[in-house]
């Protein structure tokens, strides 16, 4: 491998854990971006990518849902680039009909302005029935009442040929909480993206498809002191054009014993970046546990679970614009440790 | 497929001498098929070690204990 050649990098910043840069409506992106231009090729997650209506799309960034992208770290899938996938869209039938028509409007409006092919469209056989939790931790779990619903709706789909499924699920509305008034001025968790890591994470674990999630839920009275953070989820009357966005080029998920040359599989990544103290997660111990290094950035968050803690050597970078200047310099086949002083 | 269940589960796991995942992975298989999980706290031993909460759904089929 010459240097220079790309380096596939992965970055993750957990959902529901507050981080203070990527822990509201894509705002990761900007550091997104500069991590495909260091690295050449970035795989990430939904939560890094999606802004609900505001959306980036760049060929070097492969979007992979959160479950199966930690099934890629693990080595048990390959990730195969396409031109385009077709998207089934999958609806709680707990929406009501005009919401329901305003999501539908969306794959309309993607379809024609942007050229994604998006159909069929299924609803649920019950609504989904998800509702909102904090763990121990503060961290945002959720909960999903009727999960068989989802994998027959997700199965019908497949079935029709669907090769990625947008799911859009009714959540809970609770303009008056204290959760949600904080999150919309630059606070707390995102009380909403526990649960939808949970209804991704088993539509793709048991599909085998990419998948990733919007919400559903009624627009909020307008808040003048709203951070710019979480501004992309007030632009409009729903998230889903993100989610078509990242799903319409996001690569085929390949078992690793079928993968072919031109694959990504974990062996070609060359390093991973996750927040310092969010150090806990598969795909961060899976990247350690085979020497892949791993870059712990200063991105304050709810948990403090770092490096020391877990017995982990990493590269610290005190923000993602020095995170990307390491990235560069592996990619380059300079040692980082040349960079600092004393040697 | 209907029989499906989610239960959010909590453990306190010591970590033990080598990698972290199959020990992780370990504890959470005694509870069924882990979905989603993370360790959401850690606290480090003065004697070696660790103390390690770990957070996480698990899919559970009805009747499944």
């Amino acid at each position: 491998m010459s240097a220079g050649a790309p380096l596939p990098t992965l970055l993750v910043i957990p959902t529901g854990i507050g981080c203070e840069l990527g822990g509201y409506a894509g705002d990761a992106i900007p550091a997104a971006r500069l991590l495909a231009a260091a690295s050449g090729c970035l795989i990430t997650h939904p939560n890094v990518m999606n802004a609900a209506a505001l959306y980036w799309s760049d060929p070097r960034i492969h979007y992979v849902e959160g479950s199966s992208l930690d099934r890629f770290a693990a080595g048990e899938l390959a990730l195969r680039p396409v031109r385009r996938q077709r998207i089934g869209l999958l609806l709680d039938a707990g929406i009501e009909p005009e919401l329901r028509q305003r999501h539908l409007q969306v794959a309309d409006g993607c379809r024609a302005s942007l050229g994604l092919e998006i159909g069929p469209v299924v609803d649920t056989d019950q609504p989904l029935e998800v509702s909102l939790s904090l763990g121990a931790s503060g961290v945002s779990w959720g909960r999903l009442g009727q999960p068989g619903a989802l994998l027959r709706a997700g199965e019908r789909l497949k079935a029709a040929g669907a090769t990625a499924i947008a799911v859009v699920a009714r959540f809970p509305d609770d303009p008056g909480s204290e959760a949600l008034t904080a999150y919309r001025q630059g606070g707390g968790v995102d009380a909403l993206a526990g649960a939808e890591a949970v209804i991704s994470h088993l539509l793709s674990q048991e599909l085998g498809l990419p998948c990733a999630h919007a919400p559903a839920l009624s627009p909020l009275p307008l808040d003048p002191d709203l951070d710019p953070r979480a501004a992309g989820e007030e632009l409009g009357y729903t998230f889903l054009a993100c989610v078509l966005v990242g799903l319409s080029r996001a690569p085929d998920l390949v078992p690793a014993p079928q993968a072919q040359p031109g694959d990504l599989a974990m062996g070609q990544v060359g390093a991973l970046l996750a927040p310092a103290g969010a150090l806990g997660g598969a795909a961060v111990l899976a990247a350690a546990e085979r020497g892949i290094p791993v870059i712990a950035v200063h991105n304050p968050c709810l948990l403090q679970v770092g490096a020391e803690a877990l017995g982990l050597q990493v590269l610290p970078a005190a923000s993602y614009a020095e995170a990307a200047g390491l990235v560069l310099a592996l990619r380059e086949g300079i040692s980082p440790a040349a960079l600092r002083r004393p040697l | 497929m209907s029989a499906l269940e989610l239960q959010p589960l909590l453990l306190q796991l010591e970590r033990g001498p080598g990698p972290l995942t199959p020990q992780v992975l370990a504890a959470l298989a005694a509870h069924g098929r882990p979905l989603r999980w993370a360790i959401t706290a850690a606290e480090r031993r003065p004697q070696g070690g660790a103390r390690l909460q770990i957070e996480a759904v698990i899919l559970r089929s009805g009747g499944q204990p």
